[in-house]
């Protein structure tokens, strides 16, 4: 009798233990997801994106300036971790002269219809130095990939990001060889109207979305 | 003297052709843009299905609606508003997108056409015709997906 109750006894002590232990672990995996939570969410907090956007290519030779805007790219930085990318649809720079721009998109030129998007994907390399939380301009430092007509290459380029409230800016120019992008002329009229390294500027507006 | 008459000939016709080339070129070279909003368009599409096509196969819709010389196929793409917005030049842009769509189509208006947009609300359905400039895709480095682009819009009364 007395065996059967000692028994029951340590029963009773098991389930208390085991309804602890679930409780330790109940609460450790609500903790993990509380934390895993807060990380996401500081992360999306810290992702904005630009649908407001500015690339213009100019060219400039002797026998001509050339120069086209496109105003329908899209691009997302992330203030957390610095990453940066943008999407530039190919077709969107548009021309003063129908020719040029018809030139621009064909096949030896930028083949638009085969790589319709240009892209590009980096990283702000001193993201310390810019406080995404207080007001001014800030010079920024970005190094990734940029691909045009399926070409990709690495870049190292300099702008500035300017803080405004809950709007950022970005601006950076910078030189585009055509011929590391297999974009080449040896003649005709494109030889001598397209310099053989264009200068990109790059205008966006982002905010949180 | 038949030798002269036939000199004379031939060198009109070479001043001739030298004029028709030149006026070809000239031509060429001055040719304006296309005037979109008074071209039929190619396709009457709703931006549901407009953008379902891109995301099913990429590669087969930009076949059927990108030219290889930029001068891509013009739609008339009928959806909801979700959005109106103006881009960095100044145009009204006007998002039609469904609610349960991943992407929408973009239509960017021009300072000629921008006025046509007052009066347009979210959640009206209207219908927009413009050329195609880019497709809808899912970007993994931008982590979002990407709207169709549609330029020189204007609104299809």
């Amino acid at each position: 009798m007395k065996t059967i109750k000692t028994n029951k006894t340590m029963k009773t002590i098991k389930t208390i233990k085991t309804m602890k232990t679930m409780k330790t672990t109940n609460l450790f995996l609500a903790l993990t997801f509380m934390f895993v939570s807060l990380q996401v969410t500081a992360q999306d907090s810290g992702r904005l994106v630009s649908e407001n956007i500015q690339i213009k290519f100019f060219s400039t030779t002797p026998a001509e300036d050339i120069e086209a805007n496109n105003y329908s790219s899209t691009s997302t930085l992330n203030t957390s971790n610095g990453s940066v990318a943008f999407s530039v649809p190919m077709q969107g720079f548009e021309f003063d002269k129908r020719l040029m721009q018809r030139h621009f998109n064909q096949e030896r030129f930028l083949h638009t219809s085969e790589y319709p998007t240009a892209r590009l994907v980096g990283k702000i390399t001193n993201l310390d130095e810019i406080d995404f939380s207080s007001n001014g301009t800030y010079d920024a430092s970005i190094e990734g990939e940029l691909t045009i007509r399926g070409v990709t290459n690495k870049i190292n380029e300099k702008g500035t990001v300017t803080v405004n409230g809950n709007q950022v800016t970005a601006k950076s120019v910078f030189d585009v060889t055509l011929a590391d992008y297999g974009i080449e002329f040896s003649s005709g009229r494109p030889a001598s109207n397209i310099a053989g390294t264009v200068e990109v500027t790059v205008n966006a507006i982002y905010n949180q979305q | 003297m038949k030798r002269k008459k036939t000199l004379r000939i031939l060198a009109i016709l070479i001043v001739a052709g030298v004029l028709v080339g030149a006026g070809i070129g000239l031509y060429m070279f001055f040719m304006p843009q296309r005037d979109i909003r008074n071209l039929p368009a190619d396709y009457n599409l709703n931006a549901s299905g407009l953008v379902a096509e891109f995301l099913d196969d990429i590669g087969s819709a930009n076949r059927k609606y990108l030219a290889a010389d930029g001068e891509s196929k013009i739609l008339e793409v009928t959806g909801t508003v979700a959005r109106i917005s103006e881009n960095f030049n100044g145009e009204k842009v006007v998002l039609l997108k469904g609610d349960n769509d991943k992407a929408g189509v973009s239509c960017t208006f021009m300072h000629e056409t921008n006025e046509r947009v007052i009066g347009i609300e979210t959640g009206d359905i209207v219908s927009i015709k413009g050329v195609i400039r880019s497709g809808a895709y899912y970007d993994e480095d931008l982590e979002m997906y990407i709207n169709v682009t549609v330029e020189k819009s204007d609104l299809v009364d």
